[in-house]
């Protein structure tokens, strides 16, 4: 069971899009993708797409989880003007730094569901 | 207007924490009984009833509030299930004070008892627990979700390390933290873990999700807890009752881990606690006695600094200088904390009530501070994405 804007965002995610939702209202850009506009509260909406470049905030590995069928990487990512991405990380964890610059890629999950992840830019 | 009236916690009671067998309605029935003994009163002097689910990995019922009231012969003005995660309990205590100084309610009983299925069991079987394991997943929205995040670990992890990376804390000083818990918790007859632990045993133990280390997590538990609430009426003439002169609650606008800002400051923290503490008319130097709710032990300096005991960084400093144990400028923690007391999420706020409230009654045995008079209970829910603090006092302080 998932939302309306999730479906979405995971369908052009599964086309190589990058995108989320940006109010026809008032221009606002959200992160994640919603059908609501918290800034002036209107239903119109229009996919964009975000940037495909941000920074590493932090990072670690997680051991138990659904859906991962051996210790992935996980990290946020910050994109410039949108905020923070919750997404895997593709690269050891010994090789990362906070502030590394990383870049957009996909990832297909185990159970076959794409994800999105980063990885350094080199 | 009416000026508002006083509110005490007359009673309090907590089974030990470990794994229970025990059924969580006989169980939550025990402390119940427990709490009305301690302070005096009969079912029938109790007009709210407030309550928790039974666990987050449960198959938990619902409306277990009364179903109790039923069982212990309670007839109510009030009576709510809640669950907003860690908080739940410490909503419920806030609720509660609130209509009894409103004058709705003369007194009302907060209880919570949990009973998780064990993670040895779940590992076990996991098909037969996939159920829960689903649940579980589903606390987070769906870009978090998707990851198969099953607890909050890595957004914990990540705090974390940005903390120790901004203020450039030691993994030693992080480890230390569990460390001076455990020791605190061996003074404790009811906590979970009374084993010696060293520092050695800590960093050497293995990354669940680093920085984080197994030694520096808490666990879930089962176990119960209550938490009697009267107003001035039946708070008069009992010496043991503990006033609650400020609380309030604060939220952040996030659920789990932050989209916007830092993700290692927490301000709803510092907000509710200097709310509570305003309408206490009591400074935090006043603060004799606290209890905090952080899940693991990176977790708790942050916590420290952001109710305001230590400036941004120091709070780790303090903690190896001992100011923050028997004998500092103020006590942290002496349950145990959630570490080493233990840490069945629902009952935990009432534990830290049951702790700061023994301690104000010089009560809390081998761990008591000495003349005790003003304490502090701290609780979370989510990633720390709401708070709520109480201070209490001594009667006559
Ligand atoms: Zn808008």
């Amino acid at each position: 069971m998932q939302d309306k804007a999730a479906e979405e965002f995971f369908a052009l995610l599964a086309r190589g899009e990058f995108r989320t939702t940006r109010c026809r209202g008032c221009g606002e850009t959200h992160y994640p993708p919603r059908v609501v506009c918290p800034a002036c509260l209107g239903e119109d909406m229009e996919w964009v797409d975000l940037p495909r470049e941000g920074t590493l905030v932090a990072f670690t590995q997680q051991r138990d989880a659904m859906r991962c069928r051996r210790p992935e990487v996980l990290g946020l990512v910050e994109l410039e003007g949108i905020g923070n991405v919750f997404t895997r990380i593709d690269a050891p964890l010994e090789d990362l730094r906070i502030g590394t610059r990383v870049a957009f890629d996909t990832w297909t999950s185990p159970d076959g569901v794409v994800l999105h992840q980063f990885r350094p830019r080199s | 207007m009416e000026t508002a009236r006083e509110v005490y916690i007359a009673g309090v009671a907590m089974t030990d924490i470990g794994w229970h067998e025990e059924d969580p309605h006989e169980m939550g029935a025990r402390v119940c009984a427990e709490a009305m003994r301690d302070a005096g009163l009969l079912p029938s002097q109790v007009e709210g009833l407030i309550s928790t689910p039974h666990g987050y990995m449960a198959d938990t019922r619902k409306m277990v509030t009364q179903r109790m009231a039923d069982y212990l012969g309670m007839e109510c003005g009030l009576m709510l299930d809640v669950d907003s995660g860690g908080n739940s309990t410490s909503v419920a205590v806030h609720v509660a004070r609130d209509r009894i100084r409103e004058g709705r309610i003369g007194s009302c009983l907060v209880f919570a008892a949990q009973r998780e299925a064990p993670p040895n069991r779940i590992k076990e079987d996991i098909l037969g627990h996939f159920h829960l394991i689903k649940a579980a997943n589903s606390l987070y929205d769906s870009y978090q979700a998707a990851f198969g995040v099953i607890s909050p670990l890595p957004f914990y992890a990540m705090a974390v390390q940005r903390y120790m990376h901004i203020h450039s804390v030691s993994p030693e000083d992080i480890a230390y933290v569990a460390v001076l818990l455990r020791e605190h918790a061996l003074k404790h007859p009811q906590a979970a873990y009374r084993e010696p632990l060293t520092l050695e045993e800590v960093m050497e133990s293995s990354y669940v999700s680093p920085p984080i280390r197994r030694l520096e997590c808490s666990e879930m538990h089962d176990g119960a807890a209550a938490v009697l609430l009267v107003g001035e009426e039946l708070a008069r003439g009992s010496p043991r009752a503990v006033r609650i002169a400020g609380m309030a609650e604060a939220h952040d606008p996030t659920s789990f881990v932050p989209y916007r800002g830092e993700i290692s400051r927490f301000p709803c923290v510092g907000r509710a606690a200097r709310a509570a503490l305003e309408e206490s008319g009591h400074a935090l130097g006043d603060v004799d006695v606290a209890e905090v709710y952080g899940a693991f032990a990176g977790m708790e300096p942050m916590m420290y600094e952001e109710l305001g005991f230590f400036a941004p960084g120091e709070a780790p400093s303090a903690v190896r200088e001992g100011r923050t144990t028997h004998g500092g400028e103020v006590l942290i923690n002496p349950s145990g904390g959630r570490l080493s007391l233990g840490h069945p999420a629902y009952v935990t706020p009432l534990l830290e009530f049951t702790e700061v409230v023994r301690q104000l009654r010089g009560e809390a045995g081998e761990r008591q501070r000495p003349s005790a008079r003003v304490g502090l209970v701290h609780t979370e829910q989510g990633f720390i994405n709401g708070s709520i603090v109480a201070v209490l006092e001594r009667k006559g302080a």
